[in-house]
């Protein structure tokens, strides 16, 4: 750590774990009601618990990516934090719209669009809340004397993620446009902008934990986030296929979406050939381990299993499925949350001074969770080709497709044991890391830059 | 090899390109929306329809035009597939209506409700999603399946009333056609009377304590109708 104001970050981290943990409690919730332990029905009904499981993932990384921006903006900008009072002000009002929200859905307060289920007096304290992160982080680096690439890619991402909020903010009339301007949102983000902002995460770890030339690092960030946007913007077509849009969308979707594995192909590569060219071993390997785990996974996750059923005359079998599901666990994994507990891994030695990464349990944390991770997605890909043959290939009722499935189910949370167990290691090293100290100030504990 | 400033512009001019492109399409799309949804059909009842239906956030189970959660049936189609007069019962009760099956919550509409919330599903129903869902195209004869003795169809002379197709299919089979949640019904009229087939339609609680048939809501001639159409069910 180099800045004192560094140290916000850390609360930023902290409500990450927290908000981790609940996300994982709703997702057992869903496991359970699933092989038809639903218990809960009438207190949590599978729409709250739903609507609770997603939107924890977004807010927890949403704050893990402002973690990271008031982490890595100092060092790029060379100063201290524009305001660090307003950064503590920031957090605080974030996570209480983020309690009302998660409290609100369990009283049927909501707005019932899938992903952007928060209600609309909020998103207006969402946006007011995101301009305040944002003109911190801006004036940081207007006022900061040097000038990086992976500062301006960052900063670009974070305010491309917050104008893209808007659209999904207009009220529609007609389902057909309601849907098409929310996924302006939802995945002109997750394929698009917050691309971007794992593209400058990543930079800058890679320039940290490699030591490769900046130039180097920054160039190639260009070309991956270039990719990201060649396919990404058009590749938004895979959602316009069967929600009446016009038929042109199955082609521009389906070429697009078939080249949107490329940037994070672009990305893997990148990531392992700098780690390649590295001069000397960091010795934070847990961070390491989970950049360039995120490189892979995103690659295998998003890119692959992405492309393996947005192709048109495969998505129509495919579409509202679990098939699906088993895509977006291992792409929001593989992209975010592992870039996210990378960003942590990092910053938590520099911050603490505690140097936990030679420990055993950092490598517990990576593999328990990626294998579990790794088996639930297995689990719902099983589950989803069958829903697919047996729903839509050859007509079976919906419900006695379902009963069918359940076994797959049940690996499914026994997989997500596992995954809590790692998910588990990783939090007990956060607590056992302390609190960020100002003994900490000025070493960053062996970055080769 | 590529300069830094030349990835620069690669990064800057393909994003401007494509997001142009977009803009433009998204201008196409919108241009042909109203003809492609039928735009003139959005009553104030569909409207209302769709209200209920965020409000509630049904898409946090439901998938609708293939969206949502997976968790409860795609509804695109529903009134196609169950007609107006089964969703209206169901939703009175829907967990009487798959009794022991996922559970859905109770919502008490009001009749004026469920009719908005049916209007709703009726209109996306016709939307023109480029023929999604497609039909099933594997034959099911195709698959080796092991024919059930009771799945034989009987002559039957009393044609099936219109309620009997409406709400009793949904779970139950006549002639290997329709629901499985219940028994099927193909040899139902000797087995019963009509006297007590009239009796377990009144209320099928009353009969057998604890049964899983939901007490339908028929008028007297709906009723009639239906014991005599399965009571030719020999």
């Amino acid at each position: 750590m180099r800045f004192q104001s560094q140290k916000v970050a850390y609360w930023f981290f902290a409500t990450c774990m927290l908000l981790l943990s609940l996300q994982i409690v709703y997702g057992f919730i869903m496991g359970f009601a699933r092989i038809g332990m639903d218990g809960l029905h009438d207190y949590i009904p599978f729409n709250t618990a739903r609507a609770t499981h997603t939107n924890l993932l977004v807010v927890w990384l949403l704050t893990g990516f402002m973690g990271a921006a008031y982490y890595i903006i100092p060092e790029e900008s060379d100063r201290e934090l524009y305001s660090v009072k307003l950064a503590y002000i920031q957090l605080i009002s974030w996570v209480v719209v983020g309690v009302i929200a998660i409290v609100g859905f369990h009283f049927n307060w909501w707005e019932g669009r899938k992903f952007l289920e928060i209600p609309r007096p909020l998103d207006y304290l969402v946006v007011v809340n995101v301009l305040t992160f944002l003109f911190n982080i801006a004036m940081t680096i207007w006022e900061a004397k040097k000038r990086s690439t992976t500062q301006l890619v960052l900063f670009f991402g974070l305010l491309c993620a917050a104008l893209l909020y808007l659209p999904g903010m207009i009220y529609f009339d007609n389902q057909t446009l309601d849907s098409y301007f929310r996924w302006w949102v939802v995945h002109l983000w997750v394929e698009g902008v917050w691309e971007l902002i794992m593209g400058g995460i990543l930079a800058f770890l890679l320039i940290k934990l490699t030591g490769v030339d900046r130039e180097v690092i920054e160039k190639w960030l260009y070309v991956v986030v270039g990719l990201t946007f060649l396919s990404g913007i058009l590749g938004t077509g895979h959602h316009y296929y069967w929600i009446g849009t016009p038929k042109y969308w199955l082609m521009v979707g389906g070429i697009f979406s078939a080249l949107e594995p490329l940037a994070f192909l672009g990305m893997a590569i990148w990531a392992l050939n700098m780690y390649r060219k590295k001069g000397k071993d960091h010795p934070n390997k847990i961070a390491l381990y989970w950049t360039l785990g995120s490189a892979i996974m995103s690659f295998i996750g998003a890119g692959f299993l992405g492309f393996a059923h947005t192709w048109p005359a495969v998505n129509q079998w495919t579409h509202g499925t679990l098939v699906t599901a088993m895509h977006g666990h291992l792409a929001f994994w593989g992209a975010y949350a592992m870039l996210v507990l990378a960003v942590i891994s990092y910053a938590m030695p520099n911050m603490t001074g505690r140097k936990l990464f030679t420990g055993m349990s950092g490598y517990l944390a990576f593999w328990a969770s990626n294998v579990g991770m790794l088996g639930m997605t297995g689990a719902l890909a099983v589950a989803g080709i069958t829903q697919v043959y047996l729903e839509r290939k050859l007509g079976m009722d919906f419900l006695v497709v379902q009963k069918e499935i359940v076994f797959h189910f049940i690996g499914m949370l026994l997989a997500a044991t596992l995954f809590t167990v790692g998910i588990t290691y990783f939090i007990v090293d956060f607590i056992r890391h302390g609190l960020p100290s100002n003994e900490a100030l000025g070493k960053n504990v062996g970055d080769l830059d | 090899m590529l300069s830094k400033s030349q990835a620069r512009a690669f990064f800057l001019g393909g994003t401007f390109l494509f997001s142009a492109i977009f803009v433009f399409l998204t201008i196409d799309s919108i241009r042909q929306n109203d003809a492609r949804t039928n735009a003139q059909n959005l009553t104030e009842d569909v409207l209302k329809g769709k209200e209920i239906w965020e409000k509630n956030n049904c898409m946090g189970c439901h998938t609708l035009l293939g969206e949502g959660a997976y968790y409860a049936p795609d509804l695109t189609k529903v009134v196609e597939r169950r007609g107006v007069s089964w969703i209206d019962v169901f939703l009175d009760d829907p967990q009487a209506m798959f009794p022991g099956e996922r559970k859905m919550v109770k919502y008490n509409f009001t009749k004026e409700e469920k009719g908005q919330v049916i209007a709703f599903l009726d209109w996306v129903g016709k939307i023109d999603a480029n023929g999604w869902p497609p039909k099933p195209n594997i034959p099911v004869d195709s698959i080796a399946i092991a024919v059930s003795p009771q799945t034989s169809t009987n002559i039957v002379k009393v044609s099936q009333p219109e309620k009997f197709s409406q709400l009793c299919v949904a779970c139950h089979a006549v002639g290997g056609k329709g629901g499985n949640v219940g028994p099927t019904l193909d040899h139902v009229g000797s087995k019963f009377d009509a006297d007590y087939l009239n009796r377990w339609l009144i209320d099928p609680q009353v009969i057998k304590p604890g049964t899983n048939m939901p007490k339908l809501p028929l008028s007297d001639t709906e009723r009639k109708d239906i014991v005599t159409y399965l009571s030719a069910l020999k």
